[in-house]
């Protein structure tokens, strides 16, 4: 049993559960299917034929790819629009006797002629484009038919100049670079594939033209009604799709110099084969250069492949028809699925052992016994706000809380009656503390870490740390910075509860029991960010001690308060205070009489411990199980204690029916009252301390009494 | 007396009033255009050409687009179940090749046709489980499974690339080359598939599920129709008429060129069904659709041929009047950013 | 084909159990063939590939079978490669030849222009490249093949036998040509023209490039038909292609009013259709004449060493003509499969 229990607890620790879920959301591995495919085919190649990798082939392989590709580019563009243009291979047809015949039989110079051919293309582009984008006819038939026109066209230009066009031979240095050059072994083509590849990812990714692109495929009408001229850029693609075509076919007319009259007849169906392999969605709004490259990759290789191992005309066919559906088959699958299996696998539920908790029933003779004090709280902004997280008080009386819809409150006058918006700020205002010059600091969630000036001007201090190599979520990005404080030499030291889930759906962190979050370190002075402790379990509240030389913080899913050593001998070094509580604890604040006050945000139950220990369980129950019926920790009733630096407990205020202040997740002492928040709650709760220091301000404590 | 003229005035007028009322854009669907444009070429082709308006001309004429027609049936059954098959012309040319070629090789007559027709049949659930179960898009299975079939044919069943038709087959060589009185076979044979095929439509409750299924599939599946086994089945069914077209094609030449499936035939197919007004969004349309996308093609090509075009010129002119007969479509049903659905190309 | 194989073998075998016969009881003479030893070893390592237009008819069925057959004989590699009527497809099969490096490469160009700078390329990196039958812009060591020009003089001729002075036609012929930049039309229609220019009594109503496709000829013949029902010679550029028109008379019901005169690699398929009256007459170039040619030259090269460019050399295939009144079934041939 305790074999196997170790065996357990190792298992769980060192095999990385988590990253399996973590991959699957990538992004890029939208494009898993195709990558691997390409890998394999590349690799299967390399294997069976011959002088596979050597420079010549290379090369020549890279002309085929360049001017391939510039098509399958053309396609995706418009693609990516939601349409789709069967009519490139007619296209790619026409721009090649067009071009030939301007050279070979008109003696155009070269300079005229390619820029001509350009144009060209983009003309039979526009045609289609206004016939699509203008008249808005359906891309699919429309194209269909300029097919056959411009297939048409090129078969009466070649039955009278056919014999014209291809006896001619230019003789020209640059006509066989295009054809035939290379610069530093990188073929011509290639170059300026590449060149627009680059760009074309570049406008797509990065400017406005390329973004309404993007918005029209993915929702023609809403993108209408944003204000983006949908037929103008419509229109566009088509064109930039007859440009690039027209180019592809320059560069073919330069190696082949060959106006046969099977020119780009069925190029249409290997360029759609491409982007579709390559992940760009038929009916818009998926799609990127990269996927359209990659498509085209495959495709290449696949064709070229087979028709050099010898394969009858055939029998390439039956394997070029059945990768196609295999790819097609799997790469639908996959997309459909790939959602599913994430919401399977993302919570990775890890071992945690905790100790048993201790009692806290009436006289059970442990310092958490429960009592009824907290009967007599008072209630401030009641119904008129949501989701008070923390509350702070300046020199003024003046109260300060977040709300739900991402604004700072402000409560003044005597009995707290004037409400205010203070500032906005987007995000969930959780925990806030004053900095010496009056700023107020705050941690919100999804966002970071954010200062307002007394004038309610909000700045930005950070949102991002320095990112783990070796991680497979972006860690650099703050998902949930929890609470701050600040230390007499100006450094901002604060929680993020988890770095694998964001605001709203911090619960699930609970059922992974793995040591999910950080502190993190913002130097006022230098302005920079640097993480000081990770593998946190739900790092939460955090306090400066009194003299300046550690802070402690809470640990939500194991229950414990520890402190770490910013100064003194232990410097770097963290310790527990508490090390086993009866509950969750939340945020941690001065009081007046030199100790602690902590927030449990709920009680332990020996369930869900029991749960900890069971990850098998808990991850059965997250795939098979829906989200409603899962086992959460107790979240909805807890109690406000009192420690001192020693971690013993010195007083415990509760609130049995759980009506004035159901859940409190933090607590502010201020001139003998102490405010209570709660990020469920709908009010701030404000409690009468005997025996407090009704004059006591908590910033005082840090800067000293305003002169 | 004068009374009288005016009532009459006014009961002319209002009909009038009441005419152009309904000549609304709602009664110019695309059908009835291309029926006009097909009625009006056929009119101006019978005053205009010599020998057009003939009894054997307007059989020639017919018997010239009967394939087409045929393969447009079993086009239009999937596109109203919102499918496409690009797969009909492989399917057309090497199941029938492979029928004549089992004949080459000695095998008789009854079991060469089992065999081609299993081979189209096969295709056809192959293409809607891959559709239906796999999700694969139309577009890409079918493109696919014609690749494959084609390429099977041409790498293990047949032995060329054109097949010949053995000699003395009797009844069976009348499917492509016989006539029933004046009007060949293949003429006949259209009619047949086409009436079947309304019928099948309109009247069975499987033609009707075709058309919940194209209009809505996620409906239709609620509803409790079987939509993965009528997607399936319609498939098949279009692979089943594309073998029929391909026994009459390869009856009636004495051959079967599987080169065929790399010409632009199956794009010809494809027009006949939307120009006729089957829209590709699916749930719409009937054989009647066919029949006037293919009197269209037929009138225009047997009016080229007599005016001696080139066949290079007369595919221009075709192409021409069809992107005129869908921008007219356009003007009278506009789309625009609130009626085109998402996705829909 | 089988049984002639065998009678070869075993004659070969006589042969050679008779000079070792002889080498054993005239040891003393020491007569040697020197020849034979140097002949057999030069087909050692080497390696031939074929690139055609596609597989699948009779002209490239033909001459591979022709081809594999030495290559089995005598031990050198042969391989092809199909690019299934893709011209693209075709550069690119030639390009990723050039970097194998076979010893010879067989080609039958698409069309004139295509292949010719690659076929430059290929000479330059020692490649010995064979022409058949369609020759490329690019002239390189060995062209096999028939002689186009005189093909179309003999077609052309036929027309004017038929339907020229005297014949009392209308003297209307329709010329359907392949790909129009292909060799075989390109230079046949040179030969048509040298002769019809001498005969302005003979009137061509059409002049259409149907791409070695049948179904397009069909097409052609069907307008040419229905315009000129008074045609007297249809002159179709191969037979294969050439059959479409044959059907398009056949449905008209114009069989024996109107000529149909067509060349091609004398398959089977040419005697019977000559038999039932489709094709009035045929030209062959004998595609099993061409394969020994094709091997002939292969041997040559291999024992010559010669290299590219040493020799400029065109073996025309010698023509036989098949029609009703010479009909011999022997004439044509068939593949084996």
């Amino acid at each position: 049993m305790a074999s196997s229990n170790a065996f357990m607890r190792a298992r769980y620790k060192y095999f990385p559960d988590h990253l399996v879920g973590e991959l699957l959301s990538k992004r890029w591995m939208e494009s898993a299917v195709p990558t691997v495919i390409l890998v394999a085919v590349f690799l299967y190649l390399v294997g069976t034929l011959p002088n596979y990798l050597t420079p010549v082939n290379l090369m020549d392989m890279g002309r085929l790819y360049a001017e391939f590709g510039l098509v399958v580019l053309a396609m995706a563009l418009v693609m990516i629009g939601g349409g789709v243009d069967l009519s490139i291979g007619s296209m790619f047809a026409l721009c090649n006797v067009a071009m030939l015949s301007l050279i070979n039989m008109l003696g155009w110079p070269l300079w005229v002629a390619i820029p001509s051919v350009l144009v060209f293309g983009a003309a039979l582009g526009a045609i289609n484009g206004f016939l699509i984008g203008y008249l808005k006819l359906r891309a699919f038939l429309t194209t269909l038919v300029t097919l056959i026109i411009y297939r048409a066209l090129f078969d009466i230009v070649l039955q009278n100049f056919a014999v014209e066009i291809s006896g001619g031979f230019l003789d020209s240095e640059v006509w066989d670079f295009i054809g035939d050059g290379d610069v530093f072994g990188v073929p011509s083509s290639l170059i300026a594939f590449l060149i627009v590849a680059i760009g074309g990812h570049l406008v797509i990714s990065r400017t406005r033209p390329g973004w309404h692109v993007m918005a029209i495929g993915g929702a023609r009408r809403s993108a209408y009604n944003a204000g983006v001229a949908v037929n103008r850029t419509i229109f566009m693609t088509y064109v930039v799709s007859g440009i690039l075509t027209a180019l592809s076919a320059i560069f073919f007319a330069a190696r082949l110099g060959s106006a046969g009259s099977d020119v780009g007849v069925g190029m249409e169906v290997g360029v759609l084969t491409a982007a579709v392999l390559g992940g760009i969605s038929l009916g818009g709004g998926r799609g990127s250069v990269a996927k359209a490259t990659m498509g085209s990759a495959i495709v290449l290789l696949i064709t070229n492949g087979m028709l050099r191992m010898g394969m009858e005309g055939g029998s390439s066919s039956v394997a070029l028809g059945v990768i196609l559906l295999i790819a097609v088959g799997i790469d639908v699958k996959w997309l459909k699925n790939r959602h599913k299996i994430i919401s399977k696998v993302y919570v990775s539920p890890a071992y945690l052992d905790l100790p048993s908790a201790p009692s806290a029933e009436e006289n059970s003779g442990t310092p958490y016994e429960v009592n009824n004090r907290l009967k007599t709280v008072t209630a401030i902004g009641l119904g008129k706000l949501e989701g008070p997280e923390d509350v702070i008080l300046d020199h003024n009386d003046n109260l300060f809380t977040g709300t739900r819809h991402g604004d700072i409150m402000k409560f003044s006058g005597p009995n707290f009656e004037k409400q205010e918006v203070f500032a906005h700020i987007g995000g969930h205002p959780l925990g806030m503390a004053f900095d010496p010059d009056g700023n107020l600091l705050v941690c919100v969630g999804g966002m970071g870490l954010y200062g307002i000036k007394p004038g309610g001007e909000v700045y930005r201090l950070t949102d991002q740390t320095n990112r783990t190599w070796y991680s497979v979520n972006d860690d650099s990005r703050l998902r949930l910075a929890d609470d701050l404080d600040i230390t007499p030499d100006g450094e901002v030291y604060f929680s993020e509860a988890t770095i694998r889930y964001e605001m709203h759906s911090w619960s699930l962190d609970s059922l992974e029991g793995r040591g999910n979050g950080r502190i993190i370190c913002y130097d006022l002075n230098t302005g920079k960010t640097r993480t000081v402790i990770r593998n946190l379990l739900f790092p939460n509240g955090i306090c400066t001690s009194f003299d300046g030389m550690s802070i402690l913080f809470a640990q939500s899913w194991n229950c414990s308060i520890s402190r770490y050593w910013i100064d003194g001998p232990k410097r770097g070094q963290v310790e527990p205070v508490i090390p086993n509580l009866p509950g969750y604890p939340d945020n941690i604040n001065r009081a007046s009489d030199g100790n602690y006050w902590l927030a449990l945000v709920g009680m332990r139950t020996p369930t869900f411990d029991l749960a900890l220990k069971m990850p098998g369980f808990r991850r059965r129950m997250a795939r098979r199980v829906a989200p409603d019926e899962w086992l959460f920790p107790n979240i909805n009733s807890g109690c406000v204690l009192k420690f001192n630096e020693a971690g013993e407990i010195l007083d415990v205020l509760w609130d049995l029916g759980g009506e004035n202040h159901p859940m409190i997740t933090s607590m502010r002492e201020h001139k003998g009252h102490l405010y209570l928040g709660g990020i469920s709650n709908n009010r701030v709760g404000r409690y009468k301390l005997e025996n407090a220091d009704p004059d006591w301000v908590g910033i005082d404590t840090y800067w000293g009494k305003p002169k | 007396m004068a009374v009288q003229r005016s009532d009459q005035n006014s009961v002319a007028g209002s009909r009038i009033k009441q005419f152009i009322k309904s000549l609304n854009a709602a009664w110019f669907t695309q059908e009835r255009i291309v029926f006009a444009i097909a009625f009006i070429l056929f009119a101006a082709f019978s005053v205009s050409l010599n020998g057009f308006f003939s009894v054997d001309n307007l059989i020639n004429l017919m018997r010239n687009v009967s394939v087409l027609g045929i393969l447009g049936i079993g086009m239009a059954i999937v596109v109203i179940g919102r499918g496409i098959d690009l797969s009909m012309i492989a399917v057309m040319a090497v199941s029938s090749a492979w029928t004549l070629q089992l004949m080459q090789n000695g095998h008789s007559l009854g079991l060469a046709l089992l065999g081609g027709l299993v081979c189209a049949l096969s295709i056809g659930v192959i293409n809607g489980l891959l559709i239906a179960f796999v999700e694969i898009p139309a577009l890409f299975a079918t493109l696919a499974t014609g690749i494959f079939l084609y390429g099977v044919g041409k790498s293990t069943l047949l032995d060329l690339d054109v097949i010949y038709l053995p000699e003395n087959l009797g009844w069976f060589e009348e499917i492509g080359k016989g006539r029933i009185g004046p009007v060949p076979m293949a003429i006949i044979l259209c009619g047949v598939a086409m009436l079947a095929a309304y019928l099948f439509l309109s009247k069975t409750r499987f033609g009707r599920f075709i058309y919940g299924t194209g209009d809505n599939p996620l409906a239709a599946r609620i509803t409790g129709i079987p939509v993965r086994v009528i997607i399936t089945a319609q498939y098949t069914l279009a692979s089943f008429i594309g073998f029929f077209a391909g026994i009459i094609v390869s009856t009636a030449v004495s051959a079967m060129n599987t080169r065929i499936f790399h010409s632009t035939m199956i794009y010809d197919v494809i027009l006949v069904v939307v120009l006729g007004g089957i829209g590709l969004s699916g749930g719409k349309g009937s054989i009647r659709n066919v029949i006037v996308g293919t009197l269209l093609i037929g009138t225009l090509l047997n009016g080229m041929t007599i005016m001696d075009m080139q066949y290079t010129m007369q595919n221009l002119i075709k192409s021409l009047i069809l992107l005129g007969a869908i921008i007219l479509d356009s003007f009278l049903h506009p789309r625009n950013e609130e009626t085109a659905q998402q996705g829909d190309i | 084909m089988f049984k002639r194989n065998t009678i070869k073998k075993m004659v070969l075998g006589i042969a050679m159990a008779a000079t070792l016969g002889m080498t054993a009881n005239v040891a003393v003479a020491e007569i040697k063939d020197e020849l034979r030893d140097p002949y057999l070893a030069s087909f050692k390592g080497k390696k031939v590939a074929f690139l055609p237009i596609a597989m699948g008819f009779d002209l490239t069925e033909g001459w591979a079978e022709g081809i594999r057959a030495a290559a089995d004989k005598y031990g050198f590699e042969f391989i092809i490669r199909d690019p299934n009527w893709n011209t693209n497809a075709g550069t690119q099969a030639l390009t990723s030849l050039i970097a194998e490096k076979p010893d010879i490469i067989v080609v039958h160009n698409p069309d004139v222009q295509s292949y010719a700078r690659l076929l430059k390329k290929a000479e330059k990196a020692g490649i010995n490249i064979i022409q058949v039958n369609m020759k490329s812009s690019y002239s390189t060591n060995v062209y096999v093949g028939a002689d186009w020009v005189e093909m179309g003089e003999a077609g052309a001729n036929e027309m004017v036998k038929r339907c020229g002075e005297g014949s009392g036609t209308s003297g209307k012929v329709a010329i359907i040509q392949g790909v129009l930049t292909g060799a075989a039309s390109v230079y046949q229609i040179e030969g048509v023209m040298n002769v019809l220019d001498k005969h302005p009594e003979i009137k061509i109503v059409a002049n259409q490039a149907a791409d070695w496709d049948a179904s397009k000829a069909k097409a052609v013949a069907q307008t040419v038909l229905q315009q000129h029902p008074d045609l007297c010679a249809i002159f179709g550029f191969w037979d294969v292609m050439t059959l479409g028109a044959g059907a398009a008379v056949k449905e008209a019901g114009m069989q024996g009013k109107v000529a149909v005169l067509t060349n091609g690699g004398g398959n089977q398929m040419a005697c019977e259709n000559v038999k039932s009256g489709v094709f009035d007459k045929v030209w062959s170039y004998d595609v099993p004449g061409q394969a020994r040619d094709m091997v002939d030259m292969i041997k040559v090269l291999f024992q010559s060493d010669s290299k590219p460019g040493d020799m400029r050399v065109a073996l025309y295939t010698p023509l036989k003509v098949i029609s009703k009144e010479n009909y011999d079934p022997s004439i044509c041939w068939s593949l084996k499969k």
